[in-house]
């Protein structure tokens, strides 16, 4: 936050957001932007103010405001926003680029081959100077460079949190609670489909397609799970960690990959009579930038259970430094968008 | 002063096979510290054996005979020097030459133990393994499980 605190920077009033994507994280932002907006007022002296949401269908566009909860009633009630009072057929690279607003908050469909969408939405943005707040890793997996050097020529700042662990917080941590210190080595589990997976294949004996299809009916694994089992998600969450905290540029066909679709429960009994159990795991350094199945103490903190998250920094001052969260779901990863949005209106309170 | 710190099998007469070497170099034993209530993971005893000073190439030759009569020299001077690693591996482990993965792995470190399981003979089996190493042979023994496991399409879980 801004060091010259609170209300004593410019007059500056409030946010304008223009969000892009109104599936299940674009409803938790709106959501949260409606329950905190009033906090946010009192605590930083400024309001988050939607004044664009879009989808595949167009958009709904008012420079004075519109109500969060508004948007989510027709998505839910048509299934089109352009359904809206304010609704109009334009496409998302228009409205992000004729909408007078502040920040564009990116939560499209991550695609990790291509990265698009997201990524002319990121770009698009940043040319017509508008800071960006993005979930999306698949962008970011394939196009760091690109996207940041972008970020820097238009001087807009590009945050994402809540692309990596969802609600945890990984890359603000890293960079700012341990800043001064040299991180030698990331590791974490980074994907909660895959670790409820292995949790309840240890816990009960079965086999990994019939806990696989256990979670999708629970709607913990997805339909089409290909990314979350074979370690792509995970993947794409180091490449993000390895550029943003390693200064890396790498991108997702750089990382040594294995999923857990081999993992059996046999092997998971075989772990724990020595005292270990089976996770998958994202691990850089300067060595290494890879994502497999490991054996790991059944005593140590990155044993985690369930669908949860871990992150562990190896760092030269503060040493060992572990942060447990959940890495999934539509509060837990608005908590994560809402934290930058919060720092690029302080930034902007203190700067404009 | 030179600090041991040797993994002895846990049946009679091993203190005193691993202290025999070092006295017959002529290594004047300070203090050993048998540490019955500590284990390792492969039911080994360890034991923290002090000794007065003695030329590098005397404590290489203490070394090899210790090693030669199965004592696990771990660390010396603290410096770990040995490790202990468990590898699981999934896939058609017996049918693709087991005999042939532990020698290729016993030129680089030691494999202890093997645990097998075999649910069906037509899914794959699931196998742990013990292998003791230089830590120094560490990255040379994870090269080689990655060659053996393309070649055979064996699936190695490492120790993180």
């Amino acid at each position: 936050m801004c060091e010259k605190s609170l209300n004593k920077c410019n007059d500056f009033k409030e946010l304008k957001v223009i969000l892009v994507g109104l599936g299940v994280i674009g409803k938790g932002v709106l959501k949260v932007i409606d329950a905190k907006n009033d906090d946010l007022f009192k605590k930083y002296g400024f309001k988050i103010s939607v004044v664009a949401a879009c989808d595949s269908s167009g958009a709904t566009i008012n420079e004075n405001g519109i109500k969060p909860l508004s948007i989510i009633k027709t998505k839910e009630e048509t299934g089109k926003i352009v359904n809206h009072d304010f609704g109009v057929q334009k496409n998302i690279l228009e409205v992000i680029e004729s909408v007078n607003a502040d920040v564009v908050i990116e939560v499209t469909p991550t695609n990790i081959e291509t990265g698009e969408p997201a990524k002319s939405y990121t770009l698009k943005a940043f040319e017509t100077k508008k800071h960006v707040v993005s979930a999306n890793k698949g962008a970011l997996a394939v196009a760091y460079s690109e996207l940041m050097n972008s970020a820097d020529k238009n001087d807009v700042m590009f945050r994402y949190e809540a692309s990596v662990g969802g609600a945890m917080p990984v890359i603000n941590l890293a960079r700012e609670s341990l800043a001064g210190n040299n991180i030698k080595n990331i590791k974490g589990i980074l994907n909660g489909t895959t670790n409820y997976i292995l949790t309840k294949m240890e816990k009960e004996g079965l086999d990994f397609n019939t806990i696989l299809k256990e979670a999708q009916e629970l709607g913990i694994a997805e339909t089409n799970p290909h990314q979350d089992v074979s370690g792509l998600d995970t993947a794409a969450k180091m490449v993000i960690l390895a550029n943003t905290l390693l200064g890396k540029d790498y991108t997702i066909k750089d990382v040594k990959l294995e999923g857990i679709t081999r993992i059996t429960p046999e092997a998971l009994e075989m772990a724990n009579k020595s005292g270990t159990t089976i996770k998958l795991i994202g691990e850089v350094s300067n060595k290494k930038l890879e994502v497999c199945p490991k054996l790991i103490p059944i005593d140590h903190p990155m044993n985690v259970k369930g669908s949860l998250n871990v992150a562990m920094f190896d760092t030269d001052l503060a040493k060992d430094v572990v942060v447990i969260g959940r890495g999934a779901g539509d509060i837990e990863t608005s908590s994560a968008i809402l934290s930058d949005l919060i720092f690029i209106g302080n930034s902007k309170k203190c700067n404009d | 002063m030179i600090f041991l710190d040797l993994e002895l099998k846990d049946t009679p007469g091993e203190l005193l096979k691993a202290l025999e070497p070092i006295s017959s170099a002529k290594g004047n034993i300070i203090s050993v510290i048998h540490m019955r209530e500590e284990r390792t993971e492969d039911g080994r005893l360890p034991v923290k054996v002090v000794i007065d000073k003695i030329d590098d190439g005397e404590l290489s030759s203490i070394i090899d005979k210790l090693e030669s009569i199965d004592v696990i020299v771990a660390k010396i001077n603290e410096k770990r020097r040995k490790l202990d690693l468990d590898v699981v591996i999934i896939g058609h482990v017996v049918d693709t030459d087991v005999r042939d993965t532990i020698d290729r792995i016993n030129e680089i470190g030691l494999v202890l133990d093997l645990d097998l399981s075999m649910p069906s003979p037509d899914v794959e089996s699931s196998a742990k393994m013990r292998i003791v190493i230089d830590v120094e042979k560490i990255d040379e023994l994870y090269e080689e499980l990655d060659i053996i496991s393309k070649e055979k399409d064996l699936l190695f879980v490492k120790s993180c």
